[in-house]
């Protein structure tokens, strides 16, 4: 797994390639316990290459426990436990072998409130491929900088001030520094966890674009509260609730004909 | 009991009045009508009058502090000198003669004095050390010899005091100065042969019997060195501990228990330290004693606990989500914790070092258990030199009843605290200037 990972390292430049059928994660049987409580039960879903995918359902039903295993984030969760298998490209990410850090490096996370390093905008943006080692010389990180920057369309705004601290910046930009951040270490996957949910709407609706346009190059989980962000930015939508998914396919099938009646209510805003 | 029932009925009744009538305040006057805005003004009143009474106690009392020692200290930054003729006869110079020298002049200055104990007086006018002083500028301009010259002499330490401060009456009585001293001092002010000059002595020298010669220099560096011996030691071992506790040990009952253990070691008495420094350092390892070394390491156990503490702190308000945003980028745990967590918690630790070397600069009672209460004339060369330090040599000069060194304390307790006051600068500013908000 480390070697194939490191393998792969050279080989995914600028995109990682789909596999045949098209899915980048997949889990199995995947359940979580803290403590001796179940958070999540027999959680099967795919997460579709270069998609969209979005998690859905009330508070405390298990979206953001379900997030962190992408990444094996829980493993800094004490009293928590995972069974079950989570998939990267075929790989179980929870053999034991598994070098996490190289996992993280495929599979970047943004957090829901922005939380830049206190560190200059450019540190924020180089610290990732600085610790992975992707890149030595100097000019060349100059240029990933800028290009991701760039991309997350901050660069107008801060090409003047890189050496500022990340947190001098508005909480939209800094939630986009946060992206930057994530896929500046060229991720597969980068899970985002109610990105939106500390921004006014414009900042709001300046991330969606960006999803839409990252969205091209990387496969996004996203968590919601909103329905119609949901609706307006994923392929595919998962409806969670008290740790069962209930129902989990193509965005507009679920939001237009779902098939469970819970699935409904959550939508029409009976509950939640 | 009833009283109080009777305040809560009142006071229902006038939720109840106010709910009825949503009453406006028509005039935003100092006296309400009602009788329960009265009373919470009054009790606002009261309150800030407390704080501001309570500020004014503490503040007179620093303030007498402050002055009290000012006004005992502030003369010990003058030295007293008196102008001789001296002869500088090749002769007893061979001889090494030089109090002689001084005597002559002396006598020549108060021609006609035959007694022995006037004599005697006469001669303790000028600070014992005056001979050592003759010698320094005979060695420095040899062409001195078999001239005249005027020089200034510091006077001896009684007289210093007599003329600075003219406490004739208290100097009279306590048989330091005669009369006939007292006409002669009086004799050389009016001819302008005694001045006040700063006296360099003071940081120039260490300790000495003499008052007026005695300094501070060789106790600063003292308790310099051992300063540095001891942030050697608890500033690594103090944050290293902290980082383990806060950042990788895994919660268990024992590291609870070490947890219980430094908050109480805290709290410890500080001459307990003194004596475990005794009982470890010098008769288990044989380190010597009276050094700052081992005073070094004594504070350092001191201020162990107390930087292991302010460093936890520090580490505790870096927000959980940094260390998340690391850990998701792909850095390894220690990585979040030299590129991420330390970092920013470095300016809280290190205002909290700082002030525990405030603390451990201050800090005497441990110290007088390793002996570093020895009389020290040297400034230290090693770490392993006896050695004194600052808070010790005002422990020492307090105990010696002569006027000179009463006036010796005072500045030396000054110079202590003018080194308090900059340490303490020094970490307000680092906080300003570095700490990180959230
Ligand atoms: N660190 C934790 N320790 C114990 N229980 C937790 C922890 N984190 C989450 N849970 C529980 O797991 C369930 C799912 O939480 P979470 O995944 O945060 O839900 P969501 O993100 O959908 O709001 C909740 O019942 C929550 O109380
Ligand atoms: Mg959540």
């Amino acid at each position: 797994m480390v070697k194939n990972m490191n393998a792969e390292k050279k080989k995914t430049e600028d995109i990682a390639e789909c596999g045949p059928e098209n899915i980048r994660m997949k889990t199995q049987n995947l359940s979580v316990f803290y403590n001796n409580d179940q958070a999540l039960h027999d959680i099967n879903l795919d997460i579709a290459c270069n998609k969209v995918t979005a998690l859905i359902g009330p508070s405390g039903c298990g979206k953001s426990t379900f997030m962190r295993c992408l990444n094996r984030m829980n493993d800094y969760v004490e009293n928590c436990r995972v069974t079950g298998k989570v998939r990267l490209d075929g790989f179980n990410i929870y053999k034991d072998n598994v070098d996490t850090i190289l996992l993280r490096q495929k599979v970047g996370m943004v957090f829901q409130k922005p939380n830049p390093f206190p560190k200059s905008i450019y540190e924020n943006v180089a610290y990732g491929p600085k610790i992975h080692h992707l890149i030595d010389n100097k000019d060349e990180l100059d240029a990933l900088v800028e290009k991701t920057l760039r991309r997350v369309g901050l660069w107008d705004e801060v090409a003047d001030r890189l050496a500022a601290p990340g947190t001098s910046l508005s909480g939209g930009q800094q939630q986009r520094l946060c992206i930057a951040r994530a896929i500046a270490t060229k991720p597969e996957v980068v899970l985002m966890d109610e990105p939106c949910s500390a921004l006014d709407p414009i900042a709001t609706a300046r991330i969606e674009e960006l999803i839409a346009e990252l969205e091209k190059k990387f496969t996004i989980v996203i968590i919601t509260h909103s329905m119609q962000q949901a609706e307006r930015v994923s392929h595919h939508t998962a409806f969670f609730h008290m740790g069962h998914i209930i129902e989990a396919g193509d965005t507009q099938k679920i939001f237009n004909d779902p098939e469970h009646q819970k699935t409904k209510d959550y939508i029409g805003g009976k509950f939640g | 009991m009833i009283k109080l029932f009777e305040r809560r009925t009142r006071i229902a009744m006038h939720r109840v009045k106010r709910k009825k009538s949503p009453f406006i305040y028509k005039s935003y006057s100092k006296k309400p009508k009602h009788r329960w805005l009265r009373k919470r003004n009054a009790q606002e009143r009261r309150f800030k009058r407390t704080g501001f009474i309570a500020i004014l106690i503490a503040f007179l009392f620093l303030a007498s502090l402050v002055w009290n020692i000012f006004s005992n200290g502030y003369s010990a930054f003058t030295e007293t000198q008196i102008q001789l003729p001296v002869t500088f006869e090749a002769e007893l110079i061979e001889k090494d003669a030089y109090r002689t020298i001084i005597q002559n002049s002396l006598l020549e200055l108060f021609p006609g004095i035959e007694d022995r104990k006037e004599k005697r007086d006469l001669f303790s006018l000028v600070s014992r050390n005056a001979p050592h002083i003759l010698k320094d500028i005979i060695e420095e301009n040899p062409e001195a010899i078999d001239r005249k010259a005027m020089v200034w002499i510091p006077a001896s330490s009684a007289i210093s005091i007599f003329y600075k401060q003219h406490v004739h009456e208290q100097a009279k009585r306590s048989g330091k100065i005669s009369p006939s001293q007292v006409a002669w001092v009086t004799d050389l002010a009016r001819t302008k042969n005694m001045r006040l000059k700063f006296n360099w002595a003071f940081f120039k020298n260490g300790d000495s019997r003499e008052a007026e010669q005695a300094g501070v220099l060789a106790s600063t560096m003292g308790s310099f060195m051992t300063i540095l011996i001891c942030v050697l030691m608890a500033f690594p071992l103090g944050v290293a501990t902290a980082i383990y506790l806060e950042e990788f040990a895994r919660k268990s009952w024992f590291t609870d228990f070490i947890e219980i253990n430094i908050n109480n070691l805290a709290a410890v008495p500080s001459i307990i330290f003194g004596l475990l420094g005794l009982s470890i350092y010098l008769n288990i390892f044989g380190l010597p004693r009276s050094s700052s070394l081992v005073g070094g390491m004594v504070l350092a156990l001191l201020i162990l606990p107390v930087i292991v503490i302010a460093t936890r702190n520090a580490l505790q308000a870096v927000p959980p989500s940094i260390r998340y945003a690391a850990a998701a980028l792909g850095a390894t745990p220690t990585q979040v914790v030299f590129h991420h967590t330390l970092i920013y918690a470095l300016p809280g630790i290190m205002t909290g070092v700082i002030l525990s070397i405030a603390r451990a600069f201050g800090e005497t009672a441990p110290l007088l258990m390793i002996g570093m209460v020895a009389f020290i004339a040297d400034v230290p060369k090693t770490f392993t030199d006896p050695a004194t330090t600052l808070p010790v040599q005002v422990y020492l000069w307090a105990n010696n009843p002569e006027l000179g060194f009463v006036e010796k304390t005072a500045a030396a307790i000054m110079v202590l605290l003018t080194f308090m006051v900059l340490i303490n600068l020094l970490a307000i500013y680092i906080r300003r200037r570095f700490e990180i908000k959230w």
